[in-house]
């Protein structure tokens, strides 16, 4: 892949005139409630990001994680790695030598991220790895559940659509959660059951590139008409994401398909708006503002010399519909292991917060809203007020 | 021997090159030569490599510009800083690496850059193709391959392409340099009997050699170069070829020349 | 016109009768074998997997599909061929596309609102073509200043474009997908609103005819009328009746893919049709994709082989020297290349976001291989100075054919890479081989 940190540096400046540089959409957070009053006065939160490319960890993850720790009487620093694994080790120094008390990080790379590490238990600083599971018990895991997201699109579709054709959609062959974790996810709904008692047919199933918008379209439309050839009716797609959830959608408008369920995950703008409009069924939300908050009021509790195992989520300080299975308080969690195969020996077990995610079909549309993830100027654009679903009337 | 063929008649030169200097970070390619052509004469440029000859034809030809001196071109001074303008003078050089687009027909190569057009502005290939089966009718009768690439064609049929090329545009002024280099014996005697047609058209032609026998076979005056300066400048019933070589060799003309020198090349 | 600069091969000697008697008749036509071979072997790709899918593959609506998801990169590898010529590369397309695909959908979403030009203007979609064909023509332009008058290699002028345009979407859209662009706008991008219907397609097939006879008639009183060698008039007759069946088929091909029967039985209802039994049959007809790849393809030809920019192109990609010394001005002619490029860039944005309804950051993603690909698939050589346009959109629909055909067949994506890098190694293989063997004859 074309190394995208001189993409950043390079940047418009040079091609594009600054002209055509949009305003972003600065929605603000506001992060709830004041968390963990008790936290320590002196303690700095320190913040390795592996990258700001994706808008979500500028946009929502650190401004919930600030505000949370600064509400608590914590300071908190950060620094951006760009997609650099050494760049992120030598971030991971600097900021212990600011003086952290705490390390959230959001590893690049989750098996090179070992020095940084040892660094930090030599200076005697906790580790929460932040949304990207790091293979190690000393570890606090913060993250929505994944296997969840893929039980969750599932389960959705199932509802909408028991039984029938469908066809899956899956991310990058490369990328374990494309081809292990969300199928799984959807096995664990029922996927396979349904398949094999036959109330489930098959149609197509194929990988996506890099997870790539276009190369969903392309394939999607080989797929419809291949089975317009074979005289077969496709009744819903189980996409894995939102990008591919987009290019499916493209495809059977451009086929002049009838609506039909697609699902998809990640809360982008454009699938919410597809939502809204009826294009894609279910898409389902991780709400990255939740998950900063826990992270910033675990900080400030281990700050505070609260033990891993015993620290426990602030009450009020998340929705309930995002609050762990297990409870409020840290649970243990066996990883998959180096391997990424369960059940195989290699495994560790870290303490942990694995927050619910959400399905958001065009009934529960609100809470995006009411989390202000989205405007309603935003999300309703261009709904059909006859046909528009109540978030958007 | 007198200094040069000044005394012919009162006529304008076609070009006159005064005082002209080129220099390569420090190193004099030419220095101070001035040399000039009449209408219908040949003149010989010879000297060994380096000697600084194609440099002073480059100047003229819009390729190089010189640092200094002066160009005249029928008695008027001239600016020519690259081969447009050079053309504009109807001054036409044929390259040592024959500068053809080899991919390309002999009809696109004669017109190259200069290309008849319609009225819409599209390219007129039949009326391009027309002329130059016209012209090369004149310089190579039996050319018949107006349709494929130049780089099928022979080094001989090449040439004439590019003769073709200065011919059609009414050069007045003819750059040559080693035109016969990379050509076989038939077809070098081919290109000889072409230098001579143009002669007799009133063409003024700088020849640039290394064979001495092509250049006193074809020249009128024969001027010689040597590290950059111009030795001289002789009519060539003045001269044989081993003076001529002398003046190549020893950069002196053979009256400067001392005995031992000269003792030295016989040998 | 293209076949002077391809060469086609001389007749061998040593070849017996039958084939000497057909390689004649050909030479008689004029035809470009090299563009007869790569048809030969496209209808070959698409028989193998129309037996492969149980036969299945070969319909109007596929064939539409597919030549709908290859036009963007077929119109590319127009301006392609001329980069490459003029011993250029170009490896920034795929982020033009990103970058103008952006604007166009932010254009329509976001700054022609802001200035009063909303979704609902009836123009809107034309200010926004306009804009983004500008910025296109801006980029290449800017590039092409870089290579031709700067000085820097086109290779390092377009790598910097590709990361830092590529980046530059990024930054104008902060991240996130766009979505929801005019409907006349997305008519551009095919599909069964994009078609234009049974009437029109008839249209463009007759005056399809009239030019091919028209483009003929033309050309042998060109030749005439200098007194050159023409065509045997059996060759004439056939080139143009094969012309226009070609066109004729191709419309009825085209006609023949239907609306769905959903949308079809809306059709009904808003036109006060009853619906016959089995459902109503509306034709299609072109997609607005393949009638802008023809017209491109036409208009690159044109360029390329009837204007003097073309030909200096050409000649530049034979002997740099020779044409700078020729007098002609090479570094406005290899800007003009970038120029074009990036223009061309802009008309594949603007099916591809069209297509998409709006614009993610990868669209346009690895273009730059495809096109590339396709340009030397269709016989551009790196070499300078060879290569035709008509070649290198055959080349793309070769490209292309091979995606659709394997993910018609189920095959997935990691193996269609595989076939495809393996296709493009070969296809370059077996055409080198024949050129040397064509040039030591």
């Amino acid at each position: 892949m074309v190394p995208r940190r001189f993409a950043a540096t390079l940047g418009a400046a040079a091609i594009l005139l600054a002209a055509c540089t949009s305003a972003s959409p600065g929605a603000s957070e506001e992060p709830g409630e004041s968390a963990a009053a008790s936290a320590a006065a002196d303690c700095t939160v320190a913040v390795s990001w592996n990258n700001f490319q994706q808008p979500r960890w500028a946009a929502k993850d650190k401004p919930n994680i600030q505000e949370t720790v600064e509400a608590g009487g914590g300071t908190y620093i950060d620094a951006d790695a760009n997609l650099d694994t050494v760049q992120q080790l030598t971030d991971v120094e600097s900021l212990i030598g600011q003086g952290a008390d705490v390390l959230i990080l959001l590893a690049q790379d989750t098996a090179g991220v070992g020095p940084a590490l040892e660094t930090a238990a030599n200076a005697g600083v906790p580790v929460i790895a932040y949304d990207r599971l790091i293979e190690d018990p000393s570890v606090l895991y913060i993250t929505f559940d994944n296997v969840g997201v893929g039980r969750a699109e599932a389960e959705a579709m199932f509802e909408a659509v028991p039984s029938g054709n469908y066809v899956l959609i899956k991310g990058d062959p490369g990328d374990p959660n494309a081809s292990t974790f969300l199928p799984s996810g959807w096995d664990e709904a029922g996927l396979q059951d349904k398949i094999d008692s036959g109330e489930i047919t098959i149609v197509d199933d194929q990988f996506t590139d890099a997870w790539s918008t276009q190369t969903a379209q392309d394939n999607m439309e080989a797929i419809i008409d291949s089975a317009n050839a074979d005289g077969v009716e496709i009744d819903a797609v189980l996409a894995e994401n939102d990008s591919t959830a987009l290019g499916v959608v493209a495809a059977l408008q451009a086929k002049g398909y009838d609506p039909i369920p697609v699902s998809g995950q990640d809360g982008d703008t454009a699938n919410l708006q597809n939502v809204a409009k009826g294009l894609q069924y279910v898409d389902v939300w991780k709400d990255a503002n939740e998950l900063g908050k826990v992270a910033g009021a675990a900080a400030l509790a281990l700050c505070a010399g609260t033990d891993m195992a015993s620290l426990t989520i602030p009450d009020g300080l998340i929705n309930d519909d995002v609050a762990p299975t297990a409870g409020l308080t840290a649970a243990e969690f066996t990883t998959p292991g180096p391997d990424g195969e369960p059940d195989s020996g290699d495994e560790s077990v870290v303490t942990s917060f694995i927050l619910q995610p959400q399905p958001i079909t065009a009934e529960n549309l609100d809470l995006i809203l009411d989390s202000g993830w989205l405007t309603k100027d935003v999300l309703c654009e261009g709904v059909d007020a006859a046909s528009a679903p109540a978030a958007c009337q | 021997m007198s200094e040069a063929a000044t005394a012919t008649t009162e006529r304008v030169p076609l070009v006159e090159m005064r005082n002209i200097r080129v220099a390569f970070g420090g190193v004099h390619a030419v220095d101070d030569v001035s040399i000039d052509l009449n209408a219908g004469e040949v003149v010989g440029l010879v000297g060994g490599n380096g000697a600084g000859k194609s440099t002073l034809m480059r100047a003229l030809s819009g390729a190089h510009r010189a640092d200094s001196g002066e160009i005249l071109i029928g008695g008027q001074p001239r600016t020519i800083s690259n081969p447009r303008d050079a053309k504009a003078f109807n001054i036409e050089t044929i390259y040592q690496q024959l500068a053809l687009a080899d991919n390309v027909d002999a009809p696109a190569n004669v017109f190259l850059g200069r290309e008849m057009i319609s009225h819409l502005g599209n390219l007129d290939d039949g009326a391009m193709e027309d002329a130059c089966r016209k012209v090369m009718g004149r310089l190579n009768p039996n050319f018949k391959r107006f349709a494929t690439p130049v780089k099928t064609l022979s080094g001989g049929q090449r040439q004439a392409v590019a003769i073709a090329r200065a011919v059609y545009f009414n050069a007045r002024i003819m750059i040559m340099d080693e035109p016969t280099a990379a050509l076989g014996p038939a077809e070098t005697a081919q290109v000889r009997d072409l230098i001579r047609q143009l002669k007799t058209e009133g063409i003024g032609i700088f020849l640039i050699s290394h064979d001495i026998h092509d250049v006193f076979d074809l020249s009128d005056r024969i001027s010689v170069m040597y590290h950059g300066r111009l030795v001289g400048t002789m009519n060539k019933d003045d001269v044989d070829t081993d003076d001529v070589l002398a003046m190549i060799i020893l950069g002196k003309k053979p009256e400067e020349a001392s005995r031992e020198e000269l003792a030295e090349l016989k040998i | 016109m293209a076949d002077a600069l391809t060469g086609a091969p001389a007749p061998t000697q040593e070849a017996n009768r039958d084939s000497h008697r057909i390689r004649g008749a050909l030479a008689a036509t004029e035809i470009d074998l090299r563009l007869f071979g790569m048809l030969i072997a496209l209808a070959g790709i698409l028989f193998g997997f129309h037996i492969m899918s149980g036969g299945k593959l070969v319909q109007p609506a596929n064939m539409v599909t597919l030549v709908v998801q290859a036009s963007g990169v077929a119109i590319m590898a127009t301006g392609m061929v001329l980069i490459i010529v003029s011993r250029n590369i170009d490896l920034s397309v795929g982020s033009i596309v990103g970058v103008v695909a952006m604007s166009y959908a932010l254009l329509m979403t976001d700054w022609l609102p802001a200035l009063g030009i909303g979704l609902d203007s009836p123009l809107q979609w034309l200010v926004a073509l306009a804009i983004g064909l500008g910025i296109g023509a801006l980029i290449g332009g800017f590039q092409g200043f870089l290579i031709a008058y700067v000085g820097i290699p086109s290779f390092i002028v377009t790598l910097g474009g590709l990361l830092s345009l590529r980046g530059s979407v990024w930054l104008l859209s902060s991240g996130a997908a766009v979505s929801g662009l005019q409907t006349e706008f997305r008519k551009i991008g095919g599909g069964v609103l994009g078609s234009i219907g049974e009437t029109a397609t008839w249209a463009v097939a007759g005056v399809a005819c009239i030019a091919i006879i028209g483009l003929i008639v033309y050309n042998r009183r060109q030749r005439r009328r200098f007194g050159f060698p023409v065509r045997p008039m059996w060759a004439e007759v056939l080139l143009g009746a094969i012309g226009c069946a070609a066109a004729i088929g191709l419309s009825a091909f085209a006609n023949s893919s239907y609306l769905p029967a959903g949308l079809a039985t809306q059709y009904a209802v808003e036109h006060g049709i009853t619906e016959p039994p089995g459902g109503l049959k509306v034709p299609l007809g072109f997609p607005w994709p393949i009638l802008l790849v023809i017209g491109v393809t036409l208009a690159m030809t044109f360029l390329a082989t009837r204007r003097r920019f073309g030909r200096y192109v050409y000649a530049y990609g034979g002997n740099p020297d020779a044409a700078e010394l020729a007098g002609i001005n090479t570094r406005w002619t290899i800007m003009k290349t970038f120029i074009l490029m990036g223009v061309l860039c802009a008309i594949a944005a603007a099916i591809g976001s069209a297509r998409l309804n709006g614009a993610t950051l990868d669209v346009g993603q690895s273009d730059e291989l495809y096109v590339i690909a396709a340009a030397v698939v269709g016989g551009t050589s790196f070499a300078g100075g060879i290569g035709t346009i008509p070649g290198a959109v055959l080349g793309a629909f070769v490209m292309q054919s091979l995606a659709y055909g394997l993910s018609f067949n189920g095959v997935n994506s990691p193996t269609q890479n595989v076939v495809a890098g393996i296709v493009l190694i070969i296809a370059v293989g077996l055409d080198t081989y024949n050129r040397r063997r064509g040039s030591t004859r």
